[in-house]
């Protein structure tokens, strides 16, 4: 209780010493762009505790989970083969490689063309958007699997399904991981911009109607409001990813 | 402990050659490899480092395959890993699934293989028995000593309950302790099953001391220098076999050859 208590004062101490700066220096601010902290604190509780939260954030995060759960698994599945089959790889690396270089926000327009600007495009962006970090780490995991363990794989006749899934997918795991937290950010990043450009509602809406309409201490708030939905969604991936790949840092000597 | 008693495969190398293509010069490994093993019979192959053993065991075992010649499992020409074969290798730390607690490595053979989960419990269980593993079934293979991690390699071995068990250096990289446990484990497992054993060593010792038959192999590309049988009786006992006079005997005769025709 005792270690908990210490471990979380050590990674809040920064942020509470910034918060108070933050309050104490922007107190007395006449400044129409940086108004006082309380001010945002204060409007903050009556924009978001909790009276717009059904409206301007539960679909958000309903467009991010649909597209983050087409995108991510699909990419794992496709990963996974490619990472097989060098001949595939050498077909599909460059079409990879020039999707991987767009930024997802980019692909938002397109699909707003495509799709309208409901939230079927917004989700489409997403999906895509997240595809990519996954699949990339993906196919290098399934790559290079450890060539011992398939190995072993072989001499107790693992069908090539088998060893995908069983033995090269779990192996790169650690790596697959990764991928998929990058992919959380992508589409979280990617989630807000589809907002900004033409959405009625959401948080990236919210916050560009208010700076567009001078409602700085609004816009504020918003920005604060997706800094703390980020930080929430990375807390969670971590947590279930320590869970689960608790066998990696067990492996790897890591206590924490 | 009593076991259904099974009986061993017969292993037969006729003139096994295997060259390496590709990447520049080709590369003659293996030269005209003879050998047969008999049904329960246990055989060491020697040889200096870089002569070519675990190219053998890989073309024996179905992993790599020949360039010419034949091997022949129960009559039965070998193309890829058969089924009555298990492999144990040196690599304990890279062989065995860091993700799976030991219960679930030494099963998960018999899973894709769809064995009744009851059958795979108790077969489980009996192999976690048979290497002196109790109490460990739920441990992860990097919370264990490296000589445990072997045997959990063994006793993933020994569940899909094969008829000649083939091990590439097994006790390499364990300490000199727990290496001889591991030698007379091995001894103990060829006892209780009956299974045909081949170990790839380059310790003499190690060879001699386990194998009916041991096999030498020297040269570059490598060929059978001797086929040298070891007439001492088993059981055999850490101090005791060591210090018998053939004992020493053996492994003179094949040291020589060795550092001969190296």
């Amino acid at each position: 209780m005792l270690a908990l208590l210490r471990r979380f004062l050590i990674s809040s101490w920064l942020v509470v010493v910034l918060l108070l700066f933050w309050w104490k220096v922007s107190a007395n601010s006449e400044s129409y762009f940086w108004p006082p902290l309380s001010q945002i604190a204060s409007q903050f509780k009556t924009n978001w505790l909790f009276a717009n939260v059904a409206d301007d954030v539960l679909p958000s995060l309903k467009n991010l989970a649909v597209g983050y759960f087409i995108g991510a698994p699909l990419a794992l599945f496709v990963g996974a083969h490619l990472g097989l089959s060098e001949i595939a790889q050498k077909i599909f690396s460059p079409l990879v490689n020039f999707f991987r270089s767009i930024p997802g926000v980019a692909l938002v327009p397109i699909f707003i063309m495509l799709f309208g600007i409901g939230d079927q495009s917004r989700r489409v962006s997403i999906a895509v958007a997240v595809f990519f970090p996954t699949l990339i780490a993906t196919i290098e995991a399934v790559r290079t699997s450890d060539a011992v363990l398939l190995d072993v794989s072989r001499s107790f006749r693992f069908s090539s399904f088998q060893s995908l899934w069983r033995v090269r997918v779990p192996s790169g795991a650690p790596m697959i991981s990764s991928g998929l937290q990058v992919s959380l950010q992508v589409g979280f990043i990617v989630m807000i911009v589809s907002e900004m450009l033409g959405a009625f509602r959401g948080l990236g809406a919210f916050t560009v109607e208010a700076q567009q309409s001078f409602m700085i201490i609004d816009m504020w708030t918003g920005i604060i409001m997706l800094g703390i939905l980020g930080y929430i969604f990375n807390v969670i991936f971590e947590l279930i990813e320590k869970r689960a790949l608790r066998w990696y840092r067990g492996q790897k000597g890591l206590t924490s | 402990m009593t076991h259904p008693m099974r009986t061993g495969a017969r292993l037969e190398l006729k003139d096994v050659t295997k060259t390496y293509t590709g990447h520049g010069a080709d590369k003659h490994v293996l030269d005209h490899i003879s050998c047969i093993v008999e049904p329960g019979e246990f055989l060491s192959i020697v040889g200096p480092s870089g002569v070519g053993k675990t190219t053998l065991l890989r073309l024996l075992t179905g992993l790599t395959p020949v360039t010419s010649g034949e091997i022949l499992l129960d009559g039965k020409k070998v193309t890829s890993p058969p089924e009555d074969l298990a492999i144990v290798l040196q690599e304990y730390t890279r062989s065995l699934m860091p993700w799976l607690t030991v219960e679930k490595n030494i099963e998960l053979p018999l899973k894709l293989k769809k064995i009744a989960k009851d059958e795979r419990g108790e077969r489980v269980q009996s192999a976690i028995i048979e290497v002196g593993l109790e109490g460990n079934g739920s441990r992860y293979p990097w919370q264990l000593s490296g000589g445990m991690q072997q045997r959990v390699a063994i006793a993933r071995a020994l569940a899909s309950r094969p008829r000649i068990l083939v091990m590439d250096e097994p006790f390499a990289s364990v300490d000199a302790q727990t290496r001889l446990d591991l030698e007379d484990l091995v001894l103990k497992v060829r006892d209780d099953f009956g299974i045909t054993t081949l170990l790839v060593t380059h310790d003499m010792d190690e060879a001699v001391y386990l194998a009916d038959r041991v096999l030498v192999l020297t040269g570059k590309p490598a060929h059978v220098a001797a086929e040298i049988a070891v007439p001492l009786v088993y059981p055999r006992d850490q101090v005791e076999t060591r210090a018998h006079p053939d004992f020493g005997h053996l492994r003179g005769e094949i040291y020589q050859l060795i550092r001969g025709k190296r």
